[in-house]
């Protein structure tokens, strides 16, 4: 099909890849996984003469405890980080949200580090990963450079990648053991779909208090969107269902969603109330050990 | 299971006594191929020298073509033809796939010379890839002259709205094409203001029904060549070859011993692929260039230039007695057909013919306007139109009982139609016309009824999962038809060969569904002989002969008649030479479990009956049989539905699907079984997801399915699958139809326990969260 008129280009190292990346420049597209790009350019939304597949740099695809970081290479498989051990053990909410993202099929390709070098405003692991306080590890021409998940998407689909800048690693620091976090998604159907909104919160409770707290919403702004006030409002406080409800209104009314097909902008803002409120609420549960 | 005679349930054990291959779940008989990949698909092998067409689409909704300019991309060296209006003949005609003389009326021509939706054909191309066919598209300069278009159907029958269709011919067009109204039906049973007037309650809503489509896997894809002889040989994924061989040929100006259709596999139908898609336009260009062509629709070309279930908007009015007794129905429907008036007619009549016998009242009033717009075409969908009006009918039964404070089974169990009852409609309407008087001969519905509201424990809703949830029973009732009275037939040939093997020839075409399977058993139990004997060949108009094809039910009931028929008659055949070979008198002999038994010892398996016959008597034992029914007698279904809904945002989930039939005899239980479980799952993406939206200038916005949601696996409930056999005294075996009845129910029983779980009336389906949620602030 004419979609496939395009070279592509299997490097062997992530110094070639980077090579290559700069070589092309905007002719050149990375694949890692596809499930977004092979989309985008059946659909001529991207033209490219050059496809790079980054899929067989198996040192990308590993996932491993670095100290007190999780690091989970950029193209180790949605599956594969859904299955590890290790991303149960330091950070559940990251696989927990993974599951609930297209179907098998799809997952058995994507990567986390094509989910942020696409900054698709409706992507699901950006902003869990952020509420954990995660980073994001990029090899360029120029060397390696590590930038915090919530400064990684500029706008839809831009990223802070440059011409042959490639993601090789997501880092997430092994959570205190007071902290528990969420992810809460709502979709027009449970398989393959994509958020009409997501809302994802980090909470750290000692002693019955709210010491601090991230909430970000997926899908209702141009990029992961920090509610800001939602986080500030439960700072300080215990947890209990009034705190949380209260804080899910702020939440909506920090959203910024447009209205398409998946919804209209009201109902959006209706639903990450709704969100807001069950992702603090669970992560509360989980920091205070009520819950896994 | 159970059974029953003269139409009767009765106990009885399954498969009947005495059977092999009725009844019994014997292997598909596709099924290795299939699982094995085999090429047996049309798209799988192309003949060498094949070239690919793709077609230009209009941009517009309705605009005049005035001149094309093709220069650019024939520069290409790789591009051979390119096709518009003045390059092919320009017959009237319809591309339904009907029966002769076809109901749809003749507002199409091959490429029209006026675009009348956005996606219509403007040009065809041919070229030596598929990427230059594609790059040829970009390189075609048209002139259009944009025309004023309609896409609100309450509009298109306004005194200044733009005329769709200004034909020459417009035969087949309500009025004769005077206005959009490409189709109108107007029947009156008995005298429903009367009726009405004095009623104790008189309940009028109503329901909007949305446009959907069956979502076949494989999409359309036609391939064809000419042959040595220089026949047209088409080789194409459809429902009807029969028909599509008579269509070509009048349209093609030649005869229909000029062409050969060949239907492979197919990868699914659902009456989308009983329409001529792609077949018209792979003819023209191979007659054009000499040259095999291939044409495959994208899912973006399905979901804007194939078919789609009709949108109606449906105001029901229903009057009913205090204690329950309904008297009088009016359904007054107005159909969008689109920009042609495929099955614009028979749909709409369909939607009234099947749905309001269910309670067989003394005054019906059934009125139709099914209109033109500068939409996507509406065409044949499983159902075929009564999924409308059920959604309308049985939503509006649970309306009624909430009204006069009654169980809403109770109101149906008093009024629903029984054996014995004659159906007031049929005779009525039957494909928009007068039609065939029917009788209920077989019904286990009110067994249906009962066992299905057990097995949901109707009376009895479960808990909900979670204090958000709120939990509600529904349930939908619905009836079909098995084929079309008087209008479907079918024939099949069967012949003998020597290792006792029998070839049975059929138009009938197995499209997924398993009408291969089942007629082989049919014909296995006819003759006695083991269900692997049969060599079955669907279909080839060269090979095979006549049937009008895979739609309306028909094929276990019409063609299996004709197999069980000339199964028959070939039984009686080696009967014959039997007795001449023995001597013996005919009386004497018989087949005993596929044995010939003569007087005293004589007797003789099916090999030796055949090698008896081929080359000692030296005749070749074959026969073709015929069938065609005046009833079509109505399957049953009972369907319910358990929901929770989250109501802090309007989400359905389906937790539990109970679906208890009457199809009469079941031939093969889990085939019969697979009927339910597809139609469940189109006819729950139908309650509650799937949409094709069409903006303001008639673009459609999802033709992807990404965006245009039908159910998935992971959003299927627990389903239940009782069967409640009932012997159908017309149908082979006691048959009748199982491939569409059970799509009715799951939108009325969702939307029904929707409204039991939280009070809210959803009429405009898909019942999407928003929607439901919507609904829920507003009351």
């Amino acid at each position: 099909m004419a979609f496939c008129d395009f070279k592509l280009h299997k490097p062997e190292s992530v110094t070639e890849a980077c090579r290559l990346g700069r070589e092309f420049g905007r002719t050149c597209a990375y694949m890692s996984g596809g499930t977004e790009l092979l989309v985008d350019l059946r659909s001529g939304r991207k033209k490219v003469a050059h496809v790079i597949a980054l899929g067989g740099l198996k040192e990308l695809r590993e996932i491993r405890r670095d100290g007190d970081t999780l690091h989970i290479g950029a193209q180790a498989t949605l599956s594969e980080i859904a299955e590890a051990p290790l991303v149960h053990e330091v950070f559940p909410a990251l696989a927990e949200a993974i599951v609930t993202m297209a179907g098998v099929q799809i997952r058995n390709l994507a990567t986390m580090g094509g989910n942020f070098s696409c900054g698709v405003p409706c992507s699901d692991t950006p902003p869990i990963t952020c509420a954990a306080g995660g980073s994001i590890v990029v090899a360029g021409p120029d060397g390696e450079r590590e930038v915090a998940a919530r400064d990684f998407v500029l706008a839809p689909r831009t990223t802070v990648l440059n011409p042959g800048d490639i993601v090789t690693a997501i880092r997430i620091p092994v959570q205190p053991t007071t902290s528990g976090a969420s992810f809460q998604r709502f979709t027009m159907r449970r398989g393959s779909a994509l958020a009409v909104a997501s809302v994802s919160a980090w909470l750290n409770v000692e002693q019955g208090v709210i010491t601090a707290a991230r909430v970000v919403m997926g899908a209702v702004g141009p990029i992961p969107l920090f509610a800001e006030n939602c986080a500030a409002s439960v700072v300080g406080q215990a947890p209990g269902d009034s705190v949380f409800a209260d804080a899910g209104a702020l939440a909506a009314a920090e959203a910024q969603p447009i209205s398409d097909l998946r919804g209209s902008e009201q109902y959006r803002r209706d639903v990450v109330a709704v969100l807001a409120r069950r992702a603090l609420a669970c992560a509360a549960a989980r920091a205070e050990g009520r819950t896994s | 299971m159970s059974t029953l005679k003269d139409g009767r349930m009765a106990p009885h054990e399954s498969p009947a006594a005495g059977r092999r291959s009725v009844g019994v779940d014997v292997p598909k008989s596709d099924g290795e191929k299939l699982v094995r990949g085999r090429p047996v698909f049309t798209d799988d092998v192309l003949p060498s020298g094949c070239l690919f067409a793709k077609v230009l689409r209009s941009p517009h909704a309705h605009a005049r073509i005035v001149a094309l300019d093709a220069s650019r991309a024939l520069a290409d060296p790789e591009v051979v033809a390119v096709l518009w209006h003045p390059d092919v003949p320009q017959i009237p005609h319809t591309r339904a796939g009907q029966s002769h003389p076809e109901p749809s009326p003749w507002d199409t021509t091959i490429l029209p010379t006026k675009a009348r939706f956005v996606g219509d054909r403007v040009a065809v191309v041919a070229a030596e890839t598929l990427a230059a066919a594609e790059r040829a598209l970009e390189l075609i300069d048209v002139e259009y002259e944009v025309l004023p278009a309609i896409h609100d159907p309450a509009a298109a029958l306004d005194a200044d709205a733009p005329m769709i269709h200004e034909v020459p011919d417009p035969r087949g067009i309500a009025k004769g094409g005077e206005s959009n109204l490409a189709a109108m039906i107007d029947v009156q049973i008995g005298d429903v203001d009367t009726a009405l007037a004095a009623c104790d309650h008189v309940i009028e809503r109503t329901y909007v029904l949305p446009r959907v489509q069956a979502s076949h896997i494989e999409p359309h894809v036609s391939v064809s060549w000419i042959d040595e002889d220089d026949r047209l040989v088409v080789r194409t994924s459809t429902q009807v070859p029969f028909h599509l061989r008579r269509i070509l040929a009048r349209i093609l100006e030649t005869s229909e011993s000029r062409i050969r259709v060949i239907k492979p596999r197919v990868g699914g139908g659902f009456g989308d692929k009983q329409e001529m898609v792609c077949e018209d336009l792979v003819a023209v260009l191979t007659l054009r260039t000499g040259r095999p062509v291939r044409l495959e629709f994208t899912r973006e070309e399905e979901l804007i230039a194939a078919r789609f279930r009709h949108p109606q908007t449906i105001t029901m009015t229903t009057g009913v007695m205090n204690d329950g007794t309904l008297v009088a129905n009016r359904m007054v429907v107005l159909a969008d057909t689109g920009a042609y008036g495929s099955h614009a007619l028979t749909v709409q009549a369909n939607t009234g013919q099947k749905v309001l016998p269910l309670y067989p009242l003394k005054h019906i009033h059934y009125h139709v306007d099914s209109v033109y717009t500068n939409n996507p075409i509406s065409g044949a969908f499983r159902g075929y139109g009564a999924p409308q009006g059920f959604f309308a009918l049985e939503s509006q039964m649970d309306e009624v009982a909430a009204v006069i404070g009654m169980d809403p089974l109770e109101l149906r169990r008093k009024n629903h139609i029984r054996l014995g009852d004659v159906d007031p409609v049929s005779a009525r309407l039957n494909e928009g016309k007068e039609g065939l008087a029917r009788t209920v001969n077989s019904s286990s519905l009110e067994e249906c009824i009962r066992r299905g509201a057990e097995a949901i424990g109707w009376g009895a809703t479960p808990a909900p999962t979670h204090p958000r949830f709120k939990r509600g029973l529904g349930v939908g009732v619905a009836m079909q038809g098995s084929g079309i009275a008087g209008v479907d037939w079918a024939a099949a040939t069967v012949k003998l060969n020597e290792d006792g093997s029998v070839n049975l020839l059929v138009g009938a075409t197995d499209i997924g569904q398993g009408s291969d399977t089942v007629l082989s058993q049919i014909c296995a139990e006819e003759l006695g002989v083991p269900y692997e004997k049969i060599i079955i060949l669907s279909s080839d108009t060269d090979l095979t002969p006549f049937d009008v094809g895979a739609y309306a039910s028909s094929t276990t009931y019409v063609s299996g008649g004709a197999v069980a028929k000339a199964a028959a008659d070939l039984k009686n055949q080696l009967l014959t030479i039997m007795a001449e070979h023995w001597q013996v008198n005919l009386e004497d002999v018989r087949f005993v479990d596929g044995v010939c038994m003569g007087p005293r010892d004589l007797s003789l398996d099916m090999g030796g009956v055949a090698h008896t016959a081929l080359y000692t008597a030296k005749v070749q034992p074959a026969a073709t049989a015929s069938h065609m029914s005046d009833d079509s007698p109505p399957p049953f279904s009972a369907q319910f539905a358990d929901v929770e809904v989250d109501t802090e945002t309007g989400q359905v989930f389906v937790r539990r699907f109970v679906s208890a039939c009457d199809f009469g005899t079941v031939i093969h239980p889990k085939l019969a079984e697979g009927q339910v479980d597809g139609a469940v799952a189109q006819g729950l993406g139908y309650a509650l997801c799937e949409e094709v939206l069409v903006d303001d200038e008639g673009r459609v916005r999802n033709p992807n399915f990404l965006d245009y949601k039908i159910f998935t696996a992971m959003d299927m409930p627990l389903m239940e699958v009782i069967m409640l056999e009932t012997e159908e005294p017309s149908g082979p075996y006691g048959v009748k139809a199982a491939g569409e009845v059970v799509i009715n129910g799951p939108a009325p029983a969702v939307v029904n326990a929707i409204a039991a779980a939280t009070g809210v009336r959803i009429r405009h389906i898909p019942a999407t969260p928003e929607r439901v949620w919507r609904a829920m602030h507003e009351c």
